[in-house]
Parts: structure tokens; sequence; C-alpha cells
């Protein structure tokens, strides 16, 4: 009885990916900063039935308001408890300057949509991609972003950025696991041995597009509270969260 | 006619003196007249019982009263009046001609040159007249004075007129010579502004007349003329400025003109303009971009209409210096929040201005950008005066008050009010009121008096309008044509946010106002100056909207944020600041040089020692120590003559011992045979009032024929007193007939005997 109980009080950690969560009471409130999450149209192709393993959902709500809910009680920033689903078919995502991409190594963007990206991003938007992992999902993710900017390349992020020190002082960096660790026994997925911290800059030396390849960022956030999900890297997850936000809004 | 009833003429009157020469005192003829009238009195009774009370009342005392006046009259005879006049001696006299030879005298009017016509007035027999009677000396004057002999000496080719220094170097030779009159003909268009009142004094303590003569037209037909261009001396490269240029026209009522800024040869700017009515003086504003460092000379005209009789008055230069000095902005901001982000990059894209940025990131730290070293506010805003005084700019975000310390909050005053510098208050949660600025001693210096409550700032879209000061604004100046830009405000994205700012005080100027939809309208932008410098409250944290909802290509936010900040930096001076009040010397040699030095906490320094080293054309290097001014401390003043056309350089270097205060540049020009275009039509007031104010007379040179004798009526030189009988003015006997056949007709008319 004990273990059953127990085991309903602890449920797995892989039960609870993605699951759904109750709205909060000031979902509606008017904040200085939103955080954005990017709906965008899968990939579809490749092999391995590519288009169901991954989207723009990946980890949603619940990274988005843990992640929210750190920034509160981290820093000085105004932020709203809930999310705001955003896309690149409407006007409206020039309203909120920072954007999240999740499992980005999933996303086809079509031309116009990748045209208003560039535009947004030029404009002074930010967008952090996170959650894709190897050679793989680089290519599918490179390949949309050769569109929004065929002549930008994407650099790996220097310790010295001050990306790395708006609030915490990152210079030591690891891989970020998903839960999928807790099936494997890595921290690493496909041929994503390397945490990449990568980015693509503007004529002014300010980063635009902030990529974090090879780790799983949303999953530290989503499962933070979890037992099981160890502190070290949600720690990490969080600290890169807050230092990303400040930046876009410093830069 | 005049001088046929009374004898004389009226130079006489106005300049001799009244005296009876009889032998008996005045108060004999005083007893006389009123005897005489007392005894007219009992007669004058009787003729009322005479005539049966037809003479009665007003007649009575009309009749009465016109014996009187006749018995007054011919008693005041017997007492001899008379005019005593001082007058020159002939030929024991000099009578000075200065003839003006400036450029304006080759003026054609008629066809003729105004130097022919004072030629045909003098060789027509004037000359010779003034030459039986006195010595006449010939002098040509126009920045200086020359004797000459023949009238062809007169050239026209001078670049000035400087009457009052001329008159008073011939002034100055009447302690040697006998001089009794000077003789002036000129147009009066004098370059100094008039002549000072040391001259008029010296003038008229020699006694000396000085008659004018003006010559030419008193305003042309056809002329546009700039009387003056104000602008910035000085400015940062790439600024947006204005010229406030006022211009005079005749004869071009309601036409088309165009008026041009240029540098250079290459224009910067133009502007049509619709001229006003004649002689109605007519303000314009031409804006126009500074464009890159250095020193310009800048050429404001407006392009010659077909017809102009002088086209050398359509342009006037100025000089600009364009210095690339960097001044640095200092920004607090309380919070993480995209204005702040947007601002930086606003700031960023302006290659002119530093910002240093202060960013309250958690409960405990803070994020500084734009730092120049990594100790430099590393505990956060300045608290010592040399670190926060090297910021010319301050911009307080939504920083509530009780975060910086009263002595922070006292040399935030001080910065605006001493120092001299720029300082802006943005909204935000702890912005304005709702950060407690109301209530404290910065309030005095806010443009606006914030509202005394909490809950004034609202996340809630808000559209922005310009008023009137918003429209003249260079601030908000986004499209050279000022309803396209008024036009461009209203279209502009609406505000993320808008705060309550409260109302504006007076001298303050709202310049752009918020429309959110259910507050009305509220002063958005409100600036006002404030001691040595100015402070703006801008009461939104929501104009970075202006920048993500319009096109990449749109720089709207990028150039208002950019026009706000020059206007916060651009007069915050330095500790030593050098000026002139007249940067282009027109036809001029005098150089005022003026500089204020300040010490490190911006005090005045009054023990520095200042002095001017001077580059100018052809090798002119000098140096000249500025004295201290005894009524305004730590200002000190010097005077330099620019003996040679061309441009000029002075380096203002002060000192206090061996340690350096500081140092600024001074431009400045002397351009020669500018000024005689400018104001070319006669001034006849001046010369009237010359005249007037020496005891002398205005004449036109068409009208000179009673000048011989005009001039003879002098207290200066050589002069005897005569004595002019005035019992056989022909006036006099007229009136003895009036008052005689006045009373002979009312008592026919009345039927009194």
């Amino acid at each position: 009885m004990w273990s059953a109980a127990y085991a309903f009080q602890r449920r797995s950690i892989l039960d609870q990916d993605n699951q759904p969560m109750a709205i909060p009471p000031d979902a509606n409130e008017k904040t200085e900063y939103y955080f954005a999450r990017l709906r965008y149209p899968n990939f579809r192709g490749g092999p391995y039935n590519w288009q169901v393993r991954g989207g723009w959902t990946v980890d949603y709500p619940k990274a988005d308001r843990h992640l929210m809910m750190g920034v509160r009680r981290l820093t000085r920033v105004h932020n709203r408890s809930m999310e705001q689903v955003v896309d690149l078919e409407s006007d409206d995502i020039y309203n909120y300057p920072w954007l999240y991409a999740v499992e980005t190594g999933h996303w086809d963007l079509p031309d116009h949509q990748a045209k208003k990206l560039r535009d947004y991003l030029l404009r002074g938007g930010f967008l952090m991609t996170d959650d894709f992992h190897g050679t793989f999902d680089w290519s599918i993710f490179t390949a949309s972003m050769s569109r929004v900017f065929p002549d930008r390349p994407i650099v790996d992020i220097e310790n010295k950025d001050p990306i790395f020190h708006t609030v915490f002082d990152l210079d030591e960096r690891f891989q970020v696991p998903g839960i999928v660790m807790f099936i494997t026994g890595t921290t690493y997925e496909y041929d994503g041995y390397q945490p990449k911290w990568r980015a693509i800059y503007d004529d002014r030396g300010r980063i635009m597009v902030a990529v974090c390849h090879n780790m799983d960022l949303g999953d530290a956030w989503e499962h933070s509270d979890h037992p099981d999900y160890p502190e070290r890297y949600a720690s990490l997850a969080y600290r890169i969260g807050v230092n990303y936000i400040i930046y876009s809004m410093t830069h | 006619m005049i001088e046929f009833l009374f004898k004389y003429p009226a130079t006489v009157f106005s300049k001799g003196s009244f005296v009876l020469l009889g032998a008996w005192p005045v108060w004999v003829l005083i007893l006389c007249i009123a005897a005489g009238a007392a005894a007219l009195a009992y007669p004058a009774w009787k003729m009322r019982e005479r005539s049966a009370g037809r003479a009665r009342g007003l007649r009575l005392a009309s009749l009465w009263l016109l014996q009187s006046g006749l018995l007054a009259l011919v008693l005041l005879l017997l007492w001899q009046p008379a005019i005593s006049i001082g007058s020159l001696k002939p030929q024991q006299n000099i009578v000075a001609l200065l003839i003006d030879d400036s450029r304006s005298m080759a003026l054609k009017e008629d066809g003729t040159t105004r130097k022919d016509q004072v030629a045909a007035a003098l060789n027509s027999g004037l000359l010779d007249q003034l030459g039986s009677k006195f010595q006449v000396r010939m002098y040509r004057f126009s920045g200086g004075i020359d004797r000459m002999e023949k009238l062809e000496a007169v050239t026209a080719g001078g670049n000035a007129t400087r009457i009052g220094d001329n008159l008073a170097q011939v002034a100055a030779e009447s302690s040697t010579l006998p001089i009794g009159a000077m003789v002036l003909f000129s147009d009066g268009a004098d370059n100094t502004g008039g002549v000072d009142l040391e001259t008029i004094a010296l003038l008229r303590r020699q006694r000396i007349p000085v008659h004018t003569v003006g010559v030419g037209r008193e305003k042309f037909a056809k002329d546009i003329e700039i009387g003056d261009a104000v602008m910035a001396a000085r400015t940062l490269p790439d600024s947006r400025l204005s010229a406030q240029i006022t211009i005079r026209q005749q004869g071009f009522a309601g036409s088309k003109a165009r008026l041009s800024v240029k540098a250079e040869g290459k224009t910067l700017a133009t502007q049509e303009i619709t001229l006003k009515p004649e002689g109605a003086q007519q303000t314009e504003i031409i804006v126009f971009n500074s464009g890159n460092e250095g020193v310009k000379n800048l050429q404001v005209s407006v392009d010659p209409l077909q017809g102009e009789e002088n086209t050398g008055n359509n342009s006037v230069s100025r000089l600009l210096n364009v210095q690339n000095r960097k001044p640095r902005v200092l920004y607090i901001e309380g919070e993480p929040k995209w204005e702040f982000k947007f601002i930086r990059r606003a700031i960023e894209e302006d290659r002119t201005l530093q910002l240093a940025t202060i960013l309250r990131t958690t409960q405990n730290k803070i994020y500084r950008q734009g730092i120049n070293s990594p100790n430099e506010m590393e505990q956060g805003f300045p608290a010592k005066v040399d670190e926060l005084f090297g910021f010319q700019a301050i911009i307080v975000g939504g920083v509530e008050a009780g975060y910086f310390t009263a002595a922070q909050m006292e040399l935030l005053k001080q910065f605006v009010d001493r120092r001299g510098g720029g300082l802006l208050f943005l909204a935000g949660r702890g912005g304005l009121s709702e950060g407690g600025w109301g209530k404290t001693g910065l309030a005095e210096l806010m443009p606006v008096t914030l509202p005394d409550k909490k809950g004034t700032f609202h996340r809630d879209p808000a559209y922005v309008e310009l008023t009137q000061a918003g429209k003249e604004s260079l601030i908000c100046r986004l499209e050279e044509n000022p309803d396209k830009n008024a036009e461009r405000w209203k279209k502009l994205p609406y505000l993320a946010d808008y705060q309550e700012s409260g109302i504006p005080k007076p001298g303050a100027l709202v310049l752009v106002e918020a429309l959110p939809s259910s507050k009305g309208r509220l002063p958005l932008l409100i600036t006002q100056n404030y001691g040595r410098g100015r402070v703006a409250a801008m009461a939104t944290q929501g104009t970075w909207r202006w920048q993500m909802l319009q096109p990449l290509e749109d720089k709207t936010h990028e150039m208002f944020w950019q026009q706000l900040m020059r206007w916060l930096v651009q007069d915050t001076p330095g500790r030593v600041v050098a000026m002139t009040p007249k940067p282009v010397l027109s036809d001029e040699t005098k150089v005022l040089l003026r500089a204020e030095i300040r010490d490190r906490n911006f005090l005045p320094m009054t023990d520095a020692k200042v002095t001017a080293n001077i580059l100018g054309p052809q090798g002119v290097a000098e140096q000249v120590e500025l004295a201290p001014d005894a009524l305004a401390p730590g200002t000190f003043t010097g005077q330099w003559t620019a003996g040679k056309p061309g441009a000029y350089v002075a380096e203002i270097l002060a000192k206090r011992g061996d340690e350096e205060a500081g140092r600024d540049v001074l431009n400045f020009r002397r351009e020669d045979g500018v000024a005689e275009n400018f104001g070319a039509a006669q001034n006849r007031e001046l010369l009237e009032k010359l005249a007037e104010q020496t005891g002398g007379k205005y004449y036109n040179v068409k009208d000179l024929k009673k000048l011989p004798a005009e001039i003879s009526y002098s207290e200066a030189g050589i002069t005897v007193r005569e004595t002019k009988d005035l019992w056989n003015m022909p006036i006099v006997f007229l009136l003895l007939l009036l008052l005689r056949s006045s009373e002979w007709l009312l008592r026919r008319r009345w039927g009194v005997v």
C-alpha cells in the first residue's frame, strides 16, 4: 500500500512531460515582459517520420511558467506568469521582442515566415532556440535559418560575450540534458555529444539569435521541481534563461 | 514765407536768445502793461452803459483784451526787442565737409550714383558760397577718414561707414583749428549701429553743429534684405539645427522667394517663402543638418528676384563650429525594460554620443554598460561630484527616488543648476510620481508638478500628437516640412504605456501629448530650463513600439531619441567656455573675447590665469591675456584687433598655478566689403537725430540753398555776437493792424460806439 501511495505521489518524470497546467490567476496581468513561444510549421519528410517526434509545443506550458517564476524570483523583470504563443503569420509578433523556439530541429519556415523573422530580428527582436540535437537536427535548423539570414553565419559564442555575464557569470557551462537521459542514461541525444552555445550577430555585434544546440533547457525548466531531475542542470538552465532574457532587454 | 514775416531764418530764433535793448528794466514794462490794461478797463465798463446793454459779458472782455493787447505790443516795441546770436566770423573759421566714401555711395539712383549727387550739389555753387565765407576743408570718410583737396578723391570704395568715429576725429582737430561747423554728406548707412553717446557729448561740449546732408532714397523700390540670421555657434556633428532668419523687403509683397543655407558652396537646406507686405519684418525658420565636424562658414541667403536694386544684402554669413566632442550620457534604470534596450540602440547609432548605463537587474545586482573602466560606477550611481559632473546629461529611468541618497539627490540638482547639464526623467513603475519624485527636492526642477497619488502608470495604449511648441521644436522634427512632420507623429504606432505626468509648470513647454483612449490628452514630453541646465520629463516607457512596429527603414525611434539626447547635451558647458558676441566681423576689426572659467565643482574660478592664443591668416599668431570681470565672478574678458581679413582661431587656456583648468576653442572671421550692402537706404532718422543733438540741421542733397546762410550761426570756432532787431519784422506790423482792425470790426458788428 505504501508503495502504491508513493507511486501515486511521485509519478515518473517521463509521465509528467508536456503535461497541461492550470491557468494561473494572474494570467492576464499587463506586464513589461512576456515569454513568447514561437509556433512554427513542422518539417515534413526525412527519415524516421521526423515530423511526429517534436514540435513547437514541447515542454509547453510548464517549462515557460517555471522559468517565469524563476525570473520573478531572481530578477527585477516585471513579467507575466503565463506564456504567450505567437507565430510568424501575424504582425502581433512585433509586440513581443523576445521569442523562444523549442525543437527547432523540426521547424520548417516557409519563405514569407523566414522573411518576417528576419525583419523582426533586425528591428530589434531576439530569438532563443533550444532542445535540438545532433547533426540531422542541425541540418533541419540551418535549412530554415539560412532562409532567414542567408548571409549571416552561426558562430560559437565566446565566454567573454556579455550574454554569459548579464546577471550570472556563466564561464563554467556543461550539457543540460533532457529527460531522455532517464531512458538512455546519457546527457546527449543522437550524435550531439557536445553542448554548443551559438549565435547569429547583427552588424553591431549584438546577438539576434541565441542557438542552444545539443542541450534541453526546456526540460530542465519544466522538471526543475521534480526530485529526480538533478539540481545542477536545472540551476544552469535557469541561469542561462535569466541571462538570455536580460541580454535581450539590454542589447 | 516764414522768413518774409519774421525777417530772419528759423535758425536765428532756435539758436539765438531773446533780449530787450531798452534802457528801462523789464519790471517797468510789466508795470506799464498792467497799469495800461487797468486804465482801459474803466472806459470799457462805461461802454456797457453807452451801448444800452449790447456790450456786456464776453463781448466787453474781448474788446478790452484787444485794446490791452495792442497797448502791450506798442509798449514792448518801445523796449526794443531783439535776438542775440553768435555767428561765425567771415574768413576766420573752418567749415569741415565730411563726404561719405563708402561703397553704398556708389549705388545708382535715377541714373546717378550717390557720390555724384554730392559732387553735383557742391559744384553747383555751394562750394563757392561756402568758400566765400569760410575756409573749407574737405574730408572723405568710410572706415577711416582722410583729408582731400578735390572732390574727385571720393571713389565710393570704402568697406564700412563709421560716422561716429570719424566725427570724433575731426572734432579732436578743433582743439587746434577754428572749426565752426561740420557738414556731413552721407546716406547714414552706418555699420556700427549709430553714433555713440560719447561722440555726441564731445561735439556738444565743443559746440560744433553738425549739419547733415542726406543722400539717397529712404527706401528702395525693389529690394530684399536679410536683417539677421540667428543660430547656434557650435553644435555636434550631424545635428539638426535651425536658423531664425529676419527678412525685410520692398516691392515684392506676396512674391515667392527661395531661402537657402549653404556651406562651402554645398546647399544644406532650401525653403520656399512668401514675402510679406512692404517694410514688415518677416521671420522664417529654416532647418538644416550640421554635417561633419569642422568650422563652417554658412551662407544664409535669399535668391535675388528680378528687378532687385541691391542684391548684395540678400546674403549673410555665420560661423558654425561643428565639434566632435563626444558628450557622455548616464542612464540609470530601475528594472529591465524594452525601452532601455531600444534607447541604448538608438543612441549607439549616434556616433557623437556616448552612453553609459546602470541597470538594476536583481534586488542586489546592477549591470553596467558603456563604462570607461571596470571600476567606473562599480558601487552604482555616482556619489562624487567629479564623477557625476563628467557627464553632460543624465537619464533617470523608472527608479524610485528613495534609491538615491540625500547627497546624490543634491548632486543631481546641482548637476542641472550649477553644472548646466541636461536631466531627463522617464516613466515607469518606479518613475515620476510612482517613484515618489514629487516629494523630493528635485520636484522643484521638474517641468511638471507631479500628481500627488499612486497608480499613475498605465500599461495601456496611447497615441501621440505634437503640440504647437512640439511642431516648432527640433527635438520632435522627423520631417523637414512642419506639416508633414505633425502628420507623421499622428500616424505613429501607439505607445505601449503612458504615465500621468501632472500639470506643466509655468515656463515649461509641452512638446508632445499622449492620447490614451480614456483620459483625454496628457502631457507626454515636457521640457524646461532650470538654472544653467535643462530638464525634461518623458511620461512613457513604451516608445520602443515605434521601432518594432514600423518598417526596418523607418528611423523615427532613433531620430527622436538622438534629437532628445542632443538637446540634453548640446548646451552643457565645459569648465572653460569661450565666446565672442560677433563671430563674423563684417568690416570690423575689434574682437571681444570672453571666457567663463569654472573649477572642478563648477563654481566660478576667480583666481585663474586666462590667455587666448590666436592664430590667423598669413601667419598671424598672438597671445592675449584676458582680465577678470569685476561684475561677473569667473568671467574673463579681453579685446583684440583682427588686422587682416580671414579666418581666426583662438584657443582659450585657463590655468590655476601650474594646473590647467581647461581650454576651449573659439573661431571668428573677419570679412571685408560686406557691411556696406546692408541698410543701404538713406538712414534719415540717424542723420536728423545727429543734426538735432549737435545743434545742426538736416538737409536733403537736392535742397541745399539755405545751407550757406544757416551754417553761419554757430557757437564754435571764432564767433561774434550779433544783435538783430525785431521791431521791424513785418509780422509785428501785421499784428498791430490785426488787433486794431479786429476791435473795429467787432464794435461795428455789435453796434458799440
